[in-house]
């Protein structure tokens, strides 16, 4: 801008003399650092995984002492996981942001129909993915703008898309299971690339991608905002409806991804396809550290919780325990994750104070 | 009247990081107002909990009624007749009044509550606090926050209290509020009941404590002391162990008024206010005055954007501004510090550097990604400036003090160099609501500091404030507002408080009731 | 400043109609039109004392609305039965997504008076009171499938044998492993949604045919009758036995992430025998390039011979190749197996 050519002699600071700081920045530990909580939480989750591993060396010791199956088992597990991490990565960031996203089962399922069509399936693997990642995307602006603009509670405005998008899969579909003929789609799911598979790179890539934007940009600083005072990031300036809106369409993009890869392994699409994906990554969110209130949450944290599901899963199936007892475990295991946390935080907290207590009057 | 209903010896208090209280001594007598004085971070807020149960203290001897006590929770304490009344009001507001009083003690019959029993209850207890014209069965959330406040008070007094601890009852009040405020203590205390009383209004204690104990750094550094008699400066100085006047900055001769920043012109919301017009120019603090809900607030957050305008038109430097557009304010060079701290302006949780650059990362981001560093050297300095305590800009904001949050808040348009928007600071007009609300005395000079030098480097301010002395003591020239209107303008020399009252509340007292 | 605005015009511009390109392109990939699903009819054509044209007849018809082949194919064949007669009208109503919605859906064609009723409902035991309702009211019920258990509230059941299919899965099996000489075969199973009372009686079947042949399941998951579901369970039942000899999956259209999951995973050592015969399953077992060798029929042709019963028992006539001069009351379809010697013959019964 032009104006204020009258001001150009006045530019003083403050203070004139900074005063000499009382003293340096105090040394800090890495676990006292502002990174240090997250990964603080995160060390209970990475416990609970080893954990689950040891219950399968001790219960499957034959199968455990084959170093090739479990490389093949760890693998097995990550490739189960790939999708609904992927998906997890996008409601992370939504519920970060304040809201909650109940309808990206039903994406998924819209996503990998539309993309499997007999129509879009002669464009080739691009156009399938092209068509997968614009109907994810699209689903999600048509969310977000209901409800940064359309002023609908997410709960609602996504439990409506939930329903709608899945009466629209089975539009499409025709209640039809499609198969997909496409080989380099179905090939995402059996690829390895220098011994890993496909699937998994895809995972770790949006599981970088995801942090990376959530701690490093300024994207990942106004979700953090929005999430956390709304009323405050807006009277800073942020544009929070903007933004709003950009975080459901991120993860309306997310569960694109995800029904390409769960269209991969299972060579087909359908509208009942992902079902009950929204309770499964909005509970790894929660145990991996994200409030759901919003303003807080880590991505790393919401990929260990998909991977200790997709543990147990994998645990219950070798040990032949049924489903029943398996989902009853799930359960317990959001409760006991949310506990945990509360009570290793405060317990540290004051682990803390009084070592540094002690430090202090030793000193 | 002379025997002692709650006495503390050595009480300490310790948190992650921080010795909250660190000896605290006090000694409270059955029907006297004890005044509780202190910077923020003194330990005030601490040292109430300890005492209402929410926290529980490391060391020290806490005697309530001549007996040792340790209250295992809230619920301990308001049952052996010690009740707080916290500065943020925690009622319900979707719950009635007679609901809120007996919270948590609802009177039961074989498992139902007793309705009728609790509203005529509640409707005693108004009556005797000279408040019958609170309905029982009013949502409070539809009360003013004078009819909170005494609700509050209708909940101690349905536990049968001895001691109501009262933390800022005056911050949220208008001036005949505060008024029937002190009748109402005067009425508890004749009756036996001792109150804690405290607030950073000097005058205020003056006119309603008995005796005064002041803390500093979580130590009682005075007890007992005659609230009335005791000279300012050493209370002041008790306090902050310098000897610092209740001071505002001086005013810089008028010549130093530049360039016009800021014209509104006929600015109106229905309801709210109407055909305001005023401007600000460069160097210069202009102040407003008027009572909680004579539109003051809408009208700073209607400049700001942060509400869109019925009519008129705001200009900054000679252009208009896009109406309800908070980001076009903030690229215009227009800075918000609004009323309600925790509510409107900070993200508790996150670290202070981030509160400080909330509006500004962007600036310091090269393609979209965030450049903690310097943001984090950005937000030391301007922390330095204001003298935040304790500086460690990594903190959660959490932790800090009200004073020391609200020094957040304003550091936030301070980035980049204050008052220099064209040279790549943030904001040179600094719109401030209540900006010393729940402030300490040492902190509210250094605030006043602030905004005054931030005046002589060229910036614009306006000012919105209760305390008819601050901004007369502060700003160059004052409207004064009544009903969503300005009614007088004029420099603050040509003002004294009486005069401003008179202009406040002319009209209002019939408007009232 | 003018020539920037222009600029982002011009970009906008041209990101809206990408946009509306996008759309267009989307819409248009939304065509399934690659070949009409295979529809099950019985002989009508057929120059039987049946297929005469009779009195006209109004059919009501009603099914769940899931996303789930069978069902489709159901609602599908029923349409294509009635179709082929000059004398029926079908009435379809959607049932909606759960046995409330089609209550209500029901009352509204009962009270349209149709001269029979068709309905395959979500749940037997819940919908019990409609067809007592409508018997009551003199509209005989044809109840499809899940049965209703009170004998008065239907005039003709028809439905697949749940049991039968495990009975009829394993005794593939064990015929198979016998001829391979396995004496102690490794056998996994996988089986549809654990709650639903069919799968119960599919796993009882299957366990109980298996014990008179002296083998056991070595290790059961239970998918959801979806793809994605299948080809989970499958990869973790893969990596609980390193070696199978057998495999039964309850469901073909959760079977195609099965067979992706196998396929996945390279394993080839085993057979596997399918659950309720698609169309894809039945052609996979004829190409014989996979390792599904069977599939136990729970075909929803009996949508067609309910169409062509509920027909008859409004006109009043009875089946032309019985005795009787009345329609039977109850009729079980059998599980049949398909194998690559007849599978040709079941091809166009798959859906």
């Amino acid at each position: 801008m032009e104006a204020a050519g009258g001001q150009a002699g006045r530019q003083v600071e403050l203070t004139q003399a900074p005063e000499a700081p009382p003293s340096g920045p105090p040394r800090r530990s890495w676990w006292r650092d502002e990174a240090g909580e997250p990964v603080r939480r995160n060390l209970g989750l990475v416990v609970v995984l080893a954990a689950l591993f040891g219950i399968g060396a001790v219960t499957k010791p034959d199968l455990y002492s084959d170093g090739g199956w479990v490389v093949d088992n760890i693998f097995t597990i990550l490739k189960q996981a790939s999708a609904i991490g992927v998906i997890t990565v996008g409601v992370t960031f939504v519920i970060i942001g304040g809201g909650i996203d109940l309808s990206v089962g039903a994406i998924v399922a819209l996503a990998g129909v539309w993309s499997t069509t007999v129509a879009t399936q002669e464009y080739g693997a691009g156009g399938m993915i092209f068509t997968a990642l614009v109907v994810g995307l699209g689903v999600g602006l048509v969310n977000g703008v209901l409800i940064a603009y359309g002023r609908l509670v997410p709960f609602i405005a996504t439990l409506a898309m939930l329903v709608a998008a899945r009466g629209l899969a089975a539009q499409i579909s025709n209640k039809q299971t499609q198969v997909s003929t496409n080989s380099v789609i179905n090939g995402i799911a059996s690829r390895d690339v220098l011994g890993i598979p496909e699937l998994v790179i895809i995972l770790a890539v949006v599981v970088a991608a995801g942090w990376v934007l959530l701690n490093r940009t300024t994207f990942g600083r106004r979700t953090v905002a929005v999430g956390g005072n709304p009323e405050a990031a807006r009277l800073a300036g942020i544009n929070v409806r903007l933004h709003t809106v950009l975080l459901y369409a991120l993860s309306g993009l997310c569960c694109g991804i995800g029904a390409i890869m769960l269209t991969a392994q299972a060579t087909s699409a359908q509208a009942a396809m992902a079902n009950l994906y929204e309770l499964d990554a909005i509970a790894a969110a929660i145990i991996g550290g994200t409030l759901l209130s919003g303003g807080r949450g880590t991505i790393i944290g919401a990929l260990f919780g998909v991977l200790v599901f997709s543990t147990i899963t994998n645990l219950f199936a070798i040990n032949n325990l049924s489903t029943e007892v398996q989902n009853m475990v799930k359960g317990g295991i959001i409760v006991a994750a949310v506990l945990v946390q509360q009570v290793q935080f405060k317990s540290m907290s004051q682990f803390l104070s009084r070592n540094q207590i002690i430090a202090r009057s030793k000193s | 009247m002379t025997e002692a209903i709650l006495r503390l010896t050595g009480v300490v208090k310790t948190f992650p990081g921080v010795r909250a209280l660190d000896g605290v001594e006090l000694e409270v007598r059955a029907g006297e107002v004890h005044c509780l004085l202190g910077q923020n971070g003194a330990g005030k807020s601490t040292l109430i909990k300890v005492l209402s149960g929410a926290h529980r203290p490391d060391a020290g001897r806490i005697e309530w009624l001549g007996q040792p006590v340790s209250f295992a929770n809230p619920h301990a304490a308001m049952k052996a007749g010690i009740a707080t009344i916290y500065q943020e009001l925690d009622l319900v507001d979707e719950l009635s009044v007679a609901e809120n009083a007996f919270l948590g003690h609802e009177p039961r019959r074989l498992g139902f509550v007793r309705r009728g029993h609790m509203a005529r209850s509640t409707r005693q207890v108004l009556a005797r606090l000279g408040h019958p014209e609170i309905p029982p069965g009013r949502a409070v959330g539809k009360l003013p926050n004078a009819g909170k406040q005494v609700v509050s008070m209708v909940r101690a007094l349905s536990h049968d209290a001895r001691l109501i601890i009262m933390d800022e009852p005056s911050a949220m009040l208008a001036h005949d509020e505060v008024a029937n405020l002190f009748r109402i203590i005067r009425d508890l205390t004749a009756q036996g009941i001792a109150v804690i009383y405290i607030s950073h209004r000097l005058e205020e204690i003056r006119e309603i404590g008995d005796r005064v104990t002041v803390l500093k750094d979580g130590r009682t550094t005075a007890a007992n002391l005659p609230a009335r008699t005791t000279p300012t400066r050493d209370l002041v100085s008790r306090m902050t162990g310098r000897t610092i006047e209740y001071v505002f900055p001086d005013r810089p001769a008028v010549a130093t008024r530049g360039p016009e920043l800021l014209r509104v012109d006929g600015l109106t919301r229905h309801g709210e206010f109407t055909d305001v017009s005023l401007t600000i120019h460069s160097g210069e603090i202009v102040g407003i005055a008027g009572l909680v809900g004579s539109g003051r607030s809408e009208l700073l957050q209607t400049i700001f954007g942060a509400r869109r305008p019925d009519s008129g038109t705001v200009q900054v430097r000679g252009r208009v501004l896009r109406p309800g557009s908070v980001g076009a304010a903030v690229r215009a060079g227009l800075g918000m510090a609004p009323e309600e701290r925790k509510s409107q302006a900070l993200l508790l949780g996150e670290p202070i550097y981030r509160n400080i650059t909330l509006a500004t990362f962007a600036r310091y981001a090269r393609g979209g990604f965030t450049n903690s560093g310097r943001e984090r050297a950005e937000a030391d300095r301007v922390a330095g400036d204001l003298d935040l305590r304790p500086r460690d800009v990594r903190r959660p904001v959490r932790t800090l003090s009200g004073g020391n949050q609200q020094k957040v808040v304003v550091a936030r348009w301070l980035v980049g160099g204050a008052g220099r928007h064209a040279q790549g600071g943030t904001a040179d007009l600094l719109l401030l609501d209540e900006p010393t609300r729940g402030v300490d005395v040492g902190a509210r000079a250094e605030l006043y500091q602030v905004i005054r030098e931030l005046a002589g480097r060229g910036a614009g301010v306006l000012l919105v404030s209760s305390e008819v002395p601050e901004v007369l003591g502060l700003a160059d020239r004052v409207l004064v507002m009544r009903e969503g209107r300005v009614v007088h303008e004029a420099p603050a020399g040509e003002l004294d408080e009486d005069r401003v009252l008179d202009l406040v509340m002319a009209g209002s007292l019939t408007e009232v009731s | 400043m003018a020539h920037a605005g222009s600029d982002l015009t011009r970009r906008r511009l041209l990101l809206g109609s990408a946009a509306v390109g996008a759309g267009a392109l989307l819409t248009a990939c939304t065509s399934n039109e690659k070949e009409t699903p295979n529809t099950a009819q019985t002989g009508a054509n057929q120059a039987g004392a049946n297929a005469s044209p009779g009195k006209r007849v109004v059919i009501g018809f009603s099914a769940p609305a899931q996303d789930h082949g069978w069902i489709a194919a159901i609602t599908n064949n029923a349409k294509a039965q009635a179709a082929t007669y000059s004398d029926v009208e079908l009435k379809t109503v959607e049932a909606g997504a759960d046995a409330a919605a089609q209550r209500a859906a029901l009352a509204t064609l009962l009270a349209q008076k149709p001269d029979i009723i068709v309905v395959l409902p979500h749940d037997g035991k819940e919908l019990n009171s409609f067809g007592l309702e409508a018997m009551q009211a003199g509209v005989p019920v044809v109840n499809l499938d899940r049965a209703f258990p009170d004998a008065l509230a239907y005039r003709l059941q028809i439905k697949g044998d749940n049991y039968g299919m495990g009975v009829a899965a394993a005794n593939f099996i064990a015929a198979q492993m016998k001829a391979k000489g396995v004496s102690n075969p490794i056998i996994a199973e996988i089986a549809g949604i654990d709650s639903l009372e069919l799968t119960q009686e599919r796993t009882k079947g299957f366990n109980d045919t298996l014990a008179q042949h002296g083998m056991r399941v070595a290790n059961r998951r239970a998918a959801e009758f979806t793809i994605d579901s299948g080809q989970r369970e499958a990869a973790n039942l893969l990596q609980a036995l390193p070696k199978i000899d057998a495999l039964w999956n309850h469901d073909d259209d959760q079977g195609v992430g099965v067979l992706a999951a196998i396929n996945q995973a390279n394993r080839k050592e085993f057979i596997m025998v399918g659950g309720a015969g698609s169309k894809a399953a039945i052609e996979a077992i004829q190409a014989d390039n996979t390792v599904l060798k069977a599939t136990v029929t729970y075909s929803p042709s009996m949508a067609s011979s309910a169409i062509s019963l509920a027909r008859l028992i409004a006109q009043g006539r009875g089946m032309s190749d019985l005795a009787e001069l009345q329609v039977p009351k109850e009729i079980i379809l059998a599980s049949e197996t398909v194998t690559k010697e007849n599978a040709s013959a079941y091809l166009p019964l798959g859906f």
